[in-house]
């Protein structure tokens, strides 16, 4: 239940990455971090509970967003969803996720809300999550014992579960850099614009002419964890992408997931659209040169 | 819980408010400081009411926003936007066009309105619409409201040349 009710806890304002990693390595499980704060204010009002909040507020140099065409892009830990939507580069060179960005909840939030955030939150529904999945790349996490990075193949383990460590914070998100042919689109489907998604999609292709040489496909809310379609990308990988080809996708879209029914769609409906959604997402990704 | 000695300069004033871990930008204002022109929708950063402007220009949710994490920022609210007694031209045009009913949304969607015609002087229907989510309105339907956005549009624009 949501009472509105703020909860009590020790708000702790760290003012560099390493002070913040040696009070999660203090406290442990008994701390959070908060960021933007958009994930965690409203979990707090409905039950969530934290002794010790970590907020990110005064730790400065993490919200850049850099794009060199030979080493690709970086998202700093508290870059926003705002400053994605603005970038000319995400827009052209990571159209999936500037996609994502753009139908992102409200304005107001968008100015708050961290792109890290929406990946670390792990939620199945999540916009960002689901145009970085097809995208691929790596998070990269600093703990006690160092840096490293995490393919985002390897991060959502199961629902708000991820392969962060208890010690690590998230710093940063790697895309590679584009390679030619390369396209990407994202798609989301919610009952009204500013609801989160019944279903979303995206799909980053490496196409040569009409033919798909690579394809990463990745679908939300059909399982616990944002999923990669791998059964399908198979379908596409070498093909020409002909109409006969899309229709075989959207069959087998349909096998490749088990959704289930809850507040926001039934698993009936999940199933039957989820298809045509990657068939869409496809088509608009071979759309744009 | 811990407490945090904050600064923040509301529309244009310093303000010193010793705050609690868990206390929300919109209790400090609207408790603390007893500035209600703030209003207190949702609660959960859906509905706007409790819109406020950061650092000049950005709007946020001040309902899940953490006091202490705002130290040291420049916060406007509605009440800042007039100048030596001089509503501003987004206020003007709401009362022209008779964009407001019970009122209640309305010192966010004022907010709103400066943030996104600061950014896009000469918007779109569209793009007022689309700028306007996240600001809820039960009484207009929005119609008034999107002629009020472009009629303090023209009105901006008039007073620039
Ligand atoms: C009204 C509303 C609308 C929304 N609409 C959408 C939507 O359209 N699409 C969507 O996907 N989401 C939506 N959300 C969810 C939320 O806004 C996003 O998930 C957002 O990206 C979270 O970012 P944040 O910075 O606010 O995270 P926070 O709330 O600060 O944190 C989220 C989680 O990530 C962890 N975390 C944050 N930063 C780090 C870090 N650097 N290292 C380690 N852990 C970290 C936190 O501990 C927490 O578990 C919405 C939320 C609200 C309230």
């Amino acid at each position: 239940m949501n009472t509105r009710i703020m909860p009590e806890f020790d708000l702790l304002l760290p003012e560099t990455v390493e002070q913040a990693v040696s009070l999660l390595d203090k406290y442990q499980d008994k701390a959070s971090i908060i960021s933007g704060g958009t994930d965690v204010c409203v979990a707090m009002k409905s039950g969530y509970r934290t002794d010790f909040l970590i907020s990110l507020a005064k730790i400065s140099g993490l919200d850049y967003l850099e794009y060199d065409p030979s080493t690709g892009l970086r998202i700093g830990a508290k870059t926003t969803i705002s400053q994605v939507l603005s970038s000319a580069d995400v827009k052209t060179y990571y159209p999936a996720l500037w996609q994502a960005a753009s139908i992102f909840a409200t304005p107001q939030l968008r100015n708050t809300a961290t792109v890290i955030g929406n990946l670390l939150r792990a939620s199945p529904a999540g916009d960002c999550i689901c145009a970085v999945y097809a995208l691929g790349g790596n998070i990269v996490l600093q703990g006690a014992e160092g840096q490293r990075e995490v393919s985002v193949d390897e991060f959502w383990l199961a629902y708000g579960v991820t392969a962060r460590k208890v010690d690590e914070i998230a710093i940063e998100l790697n895309l590679p850099a584009p390679v030619k042919g390369n396209r990407s689109s994202f798609k989301r489907l919610t009952r009204t614009n500013e609801d989160l998604a019944k279903l979303n999609a995206a799909a980053h292709l490496e196409m040569d002419g009409k033919k798909c040489k690579q394809a990463r496909l990745s679908i939300g809310c059909v399982a616990a964890i944002p999923m990669r379609l791998e059964k399908t990308e198979a379908l596409l990988k070498g093909a020409e992408i002909t109409d006969d080809l899309l229709e075989k996708i959207v069959t087998n879209v349909g096998n490749e997931i088990s959704p289930i029914d809850d507040v926001r769609s039934t698993a009936e409906y999940r199933n039957q659209v989820a298809g045509v959604l990657i068939k869409r997402v496809i088509t608009q990704a071979c759309c744009k040169s | 819980m811990n407490n945090h000695d904050i600064t923040l300069k509301i529309n244009g004033e310093e303000h010193k408010v010793t705050v609690p871990a868990n206390r929300l930008l919109l209790d400090v204002l609207r408790e603390d400081l007893q500035m209600t022109e703030t209003k207190y929708g949702c609660g959960t950063g859906e509905c706007g009411a409790c819109t406020v402007l950061v650092e000049g220009n950005k709007n946020i949710c001040s309902c899940v926003t953490l006091a202490a994490t705002m130290d040291g920022r420049e916060i406007t609210t509605a009440a800042g936007l007039e100048k030596d007694g001089e509503l501003h031209p987004v206020q003007e045009a709401f009362i022209d066009e008779f964009a407001v009913q019970c009122g209640y949304c309305i010192p966010g969607m004022v907010l709103k309105t400066v943030s996104m015609l600061t950014e896009n002087p000469n918007p779109t229907e569209e793009e007022i619409r689309h700028g306007l989510e996240g600001n809820m309105c039960r009484c207009t339907g929005y119609t008034k409201i999107v002629k009020a956005v472009q009629k303090a549009s023209q009105i901006m624009a008039g007073s620039e040349s």
